[in-house]
């Protein structure tokens, strides 16, 4: 007996389908769900397919925000004209997400689905401010990442949800979007830290704003208001940087792995901040 | 017929035949092959390294459907023992477990869904035993034995001197200590063991393998298997990688074991990726303790070098691999005392095994590094210190061996030295941007040809006229993706003056192709390639000598082959190769050539155990550079330009040899930045890619492949091999470039970013003085 697969053309014939297929799986680009198929070697009796839906597909400016369809692919994303204008922060972490065939398949909703701490998309989107919105038979709702994201694997998308895409304010005017991702290699590599970005500087040279996200340093994203109130007003300089290091070690919990030690992913807790003096 | 060619095949650029079939995924690999009544061969392997056996119970797994058998070490018939040195390697386990993944049942089933169901219903108990994973506790007295037979786990062990056999350090003014260990490395060819077989009606089994030696195979089997070596023929197809990692029997016995219970039916076997991961055999680790001792000058003086390989459970080459890596521990220079003490080590461990460069990598990761220490410490030009050192012909090896065949470092020295990358160097280095730094990196390289002494390393060419009048050459040697196929193509078409493409080539095939030894030791095309010449040649003899006997009057010289034919010099008139072919009778249309390749005559003095093939006598050589960039922040290094410079004497197809080139230093990058095969106790630590890191495209820099042709007289137009030089020299080159860019003491590959920042903050405190 072979496994169903299921290409609904929209949201409501997603619905039909899931409601008469509750145990089946969801699937987009599949470059998680494949992954564990053969890790798990357990086959769902159906996959759902979304690609075709075309309300996942959509990127709309909203005025203030733009929203993203979760639909949308990494390879997307990196040509999509409206990302690069308001969430330029967002194409330079997938620019470096897995590797050419990876980016034209999986997607953007994939990535927050997954949750992983490591996921790429997720530091810029928590400097994004962004929100989830989520979609189910009877309505949408929408939550902020840091509610979205539970910790690895487990996010609070309820049974009979699907994740619809995200909406962040514009921050095209943010002078410094800035994305380092330490991996064991150039491309196809998962994580081992990360430091997403984004600062305004005043014309007299001080910070104005900033927010800065860290991944794969904990179960979720690490990003906290208490480093950027200490950053704030502040020259972007290596003493600055280096005045929020005790702060940054107290944040993080990284874990000991095959990848790294603890000790290597708190060094580069810290490292990776210095790279806005050198690169900015 | 055809046009003649315009240029000569020998020496220039020409497309493998291979390409455009393996691009467009039109090749057929052992791995390719499916019939609608094909049914699938698996194994049952121990999930702990050492362990008694204390039941193994099959009966749930035979009464599956869908299941021919299910056979276990008492079904094996003859002496159930493999190993190409020592017969060591049980086909199936019958007591003692000596290896994560040891097979103790093979299953043939219908499908791979019914033969995954029989392998979980086989019921496997197994009692532990205290094993050893580190080969310094296997020499340890009282260390639990791998094998009854090895009562210290000792493998195999060399001691070599030359002059005063390096007693006395106190006399040199300088002395280097340097001690490195060394990763195990996986082969990670595309196509992983694969292979398929039937019984034939008349009861002869026949094999397709993925494998770099179809002959010695063929001959293990028979001896292990009690089948006569007539019933068994294995074709070789071409190979999706092999690296050594196919230098041997690996799906092979099972398949003839299985075949057995298909009835006729063809029987496939095909290990997944982590099949091939837990059970295929390793590029050696170990631990190389150098002492080098140097006159003020620079001069070399001694050497004193202590070499651990981890062999793992079962010894396949690895005594072998441990001599070229004795062989080679005191690089191309001229060194007057020298004492080398090698010893290969049984553990419980993965096995290890021959993997492109057999044991000279590991030497040369610890000789280049003290040779840049020492330059280091003399304030010198690491590569005038190389210079300085380097042997000429007619010198003493450090073994003591003559060398008296083509050498060509100093002239790779030089040409490195001329080229710009090399000239600029300086100023590249200072060019690094904020928290990078930049270091170079020289290493210098030679890798000994063949099989070395006592082992016959010879090759049968065969090449036949059709009666259409088409040239057969036979491939004697496996392709296993470097080329040799397209270049005997070359080779024939050269002799007999045909356009290279017109020659049709026959791939190993134990029936057909005549004996040779396997596709290895740089030697695939040295050695076959002149047994080719000669059989070419006696080709071309005849078939003028044919034409003159048929033309009253005339005599062989004057006739000469043409493109498709044969043309008389003096009357013009020419007659096709069909013609000339049907007028004669079918012996006259093969010609064969027999071909030995040469082995050093000096005596030496060495003591071995277990150890077989140094030294050797004909030798390439290589210098490289390694241009890269450290972040201070990551410790994430970037191999920004490379300078490979090669002489392996002429070259007959250099876009071939580029393309062994950038392979080879691309494995290299592999092993000194990326590849570390963990095992933890015995147990994998690498189920499959996830968790074993490989180079890809942008981890590998543009590469300058340079390449210094000098005539070696012994090879076929002039050539040596080239297939495991590149991968020799880039570790160290890497590792220089490391202690120049950052001053840290790289003596732990691979240099992964973390190790790279941790000796970065250590090295704050502590100057590589050495």
């Amino acid at each position: 007996m072979g496994t169903e697969v299921f290409l609904p053309q929209s949201l409501p014939e997603f619905w039909d389908v899931h409601g008469s297929h509750p145990d089946a799986a969801i699937y987009h680009g599949g470059t998680d769900v494949l992954v564990r198929l053969k890790e798990t070697g357990r086959t769902p009796p159906a996959y759902i397919c979304l690609e075709r839906i075309p309300e996942l597909q959509a990127v709309q400016d909203c005025g203030e925000t733009l929203f993203v369809g979760a639909g949308l692919t990494h390879a997307q994303i990196l040509i999509e004209p409206n990302i690069a204008t308001h969430w330029p922060l967002l194409p330079r972490a997938v620019a470096v997400l897995g590797s050419p065939p990876i980016r034209h398949t999986g997607t953007l909703g994939g990535n927050l689905g997954t949750a992983s701490p490591a996921g790429d998309t997720l530091p810029p989107l928590y400097c994004l401010q962004a929100e989830v919105h989520v979609v189910s038979a009877s309505g949408r709702r929408s939550l902020d990442i840091r509610d979205f994201i539970l910790g690895p694997g487990h996010t609070a998308l309820q049974p009979g949800e699907l994740i619809l895409g995200v909406q962040a304010p514009k921050a095209g005017d943010w002078g410094i979007p800035h994305f380092e991702k330490v991996g064991s290699r150039q491309a196809m590599t998962c994580s081992l830290a990360s430091l997403a970005a984004l600062i305004k500087i005043a014309p007299g040279g001080c910070i104005q704003d900033i927010r800065l996200a860290w991944g794969s340093l904990g179960p979720t994203v690490i990003c906290s208001k208490a480093i950027h109130r200490k950053a704030l007003g502040k020259p972007l300089n290596i003493q600055t940087l280096n005045s929020l290091a005790d702060l940054i070690q107290e944040k993080i919990s990284p874990i000991d792995d095959q990848r790294a030690s603890i000790h290597y992913r708190r060094q580069l807790a810290q490292n990776l901040m210095l790279r806005l003096v050198s690169d900015y | 017929m055809g046009q003649i060619p315009r240029t000569s095949p020998i020496g220039t650029d020409a497309t493998r035949p291979d390409a455009w079939t393996k691009v467009s995924g039109r090749e057929t690999y052992a791995a390719d092959f499916y019939a609608p009544n094909m049914v699938w061969a698996g194994l049952k392997r121990a999930s702990v390294p050492c362990a008694r056996i204390t039941s193994l119970d099959t009966s749930r797994a035979r009464q599956l459907s869908g299941v021919l058998a299910v056979l276990t070490a008492e079904d094996v018939p003859g002496s159930n023992a493999t190993g190409l040195i020592h017969k060591d390697q049980p086909i199936l386990v019958q007591d003692i477990i000596r290896r994560q993944g040891d097979p103790v049942a093979l299953v043939v089933a219908e499908t791979r869904k019914a033969l995954d169901q029989a392998l979980e219903s086989i019921d496997l108990e197994l009692e532990e035993l205290p094993g050893v994973y580190d080969p310094q506790a296997a020499l340890a007295d009282g260390a639990p034995l791998v094998h009854a037979h090895a009562a210290d786990n000792v493998i195999a062990e060399i001691t070599a001197r030359k002059g005063d056999g390096a007693q006395d350090f106190d006399r040199y003014p300088l002395c280097i200590e340097h001690t490195v260990t060394l990763p195990r490395q996986e082969h990670a060819f595309l196509e992983t063991e694969a292979g398929w077989a039937r019984q034939e009606a008349d009861g002869r089994i026949t094999l397709t393998v993925s494998t770099q030696s179809p002959h010695r195979d063929r001959l293990e089997l028979s001896e292990a298997l009690e089948i006569d070596f007539q019933d068994l023929r294995i074709a070789a197809p071409f190979l999706g990688g092999g690296f050594g990692g196919k230098d041997g029997l690996n799906v092979h016995p099972y398949l003839v074991l299985a075949a057995r219970q298909a009835d006729g039916r063809p029987v496939k076997m095909h290990w997944p990726r982590s099949e091939s991961f837990l059970a295929g055999t390793k590029r050696m680790p170990g631990t190389l303790t150098y002492r080098l001792g140097a006159e003020e000058d620079g001069r070399l003086a001694a050497l004193d070098c202590r070499i651990v390989l981890d062999g793992g459970a079962y010894s396949h080459l690895n005594g072998e691999v441990l001599s070229m890596c004795v062989e080679h521990a005191g690089g191309p220079y001229r060194i007057p005392h020298v004492h080398i003490h090698g010893r290969c080590v049984y553990t419980n461990n993965p096995p290890g095994g021959p993997f492109r460069g057999f044991g000279v990598p590991q030497a040369a990761a610890g000789m280049e590094r003290c040779m840049d220490i020492l330059a280091k410490r003399l304030d010198m030009d690491p590569l005038h210190l190389r210079r300085i050192n380097v042997l000429h012909k007619g010198e003493k090896a450090p073994l003591g061996n003559t060398v008296n065949h083509s050498v060509g470092i100093d002239v790779c020295l030089d040409r490195t030295a001329d080229h710009p990358l090399w000239r600029e160097r300086n100023t590249w280095r200072e060019q690094a941007g904020r928290f990078k730094r930049r270091g170079v990196g020289l290493s210098c390289v030679w890798h000994g040809m063949g099989y070395g002494p006592k082992v016959a390393d010879y090759a049968t060419a065969k090449i036949e006229l059709t009666e259409q009048g088409a040239f057969l050459v036979d491939v004697g040697v496996t392709d296993m993706g470097q080329g040799n196929a397209g270049t005997y193509a070359q080779i024939a078409a050269e002799i007999l003056n045909q356009d290279p493409g017109s020659m049709q080539l026959v791939l190993p095939d134990t029936d057909l192709t005549p004996p040779c030894c396997s596709s290895a030791a740089s030697r695939t095309t040295y050695t076959y390639g002149r047994a080719l010449i000669e059989a070419a040649r006696a080709m071309h003899k005849r078939l003028r000598e044919k034409a003159a006997v048929m033309s009253l009057g005339s005599r062989p010289e004057d006739f000469v082959l043409i493109p498709g034919g044969i043309r008389h010099l003096r009357t013009d008139r020419q007659m096709s190769l069909s013609a000339l072919s049907r007028k004669l009778n079918p012996a006259e249309r093969i010609s064969h050539s027999h071909w030995q390749a040469p082995q050093p005559p000096d005596v030496l003095d060495l003591e071995t155990k277990n150890a077989l093939g140094l030294p050797h006598c004909v030798f390439s050589h290589a210098v490289h550079v390694a241009f890269l960039e450290v972040d201070e922040l990551t410790g994430q290094v970037r191999v920004l330009d490379y300078l490979a410079v090669t002489e392996a004497g002429r070259i007959i197809n250099p876009q071939l040899f580029h393309q062994q080139i950038q392979g080879g230093v691309a494995q290299g990058l592999g092993y000194a930045l990326f590849e570390d095969y963990e095992v933890q106790n015995g147990r994998t630590r690498c189920p499959g890619f996830g968790a074993y890191v490989l180079p890809m495209s942008l981890d590998v820099p543009d590469i300058c492949s340079q390449a210094v042709q000098i005539h070696e007289e012994s090879g076929p137009f002039g050539m040596k091999g080239v297939g495991e030089i590149p991968v020799d020299a880039v570790l160290p080159a890497v590792a220089n470039a490391l202690a120049d860019a950052c001053g840290i003491r790289p003596d732990r590959p691979p240099f992964t970013p973390e190790r790279v920042l941790g000796a970065l903050k250590s090295s704050t405190t502590k100057d590589e003085s050495a």
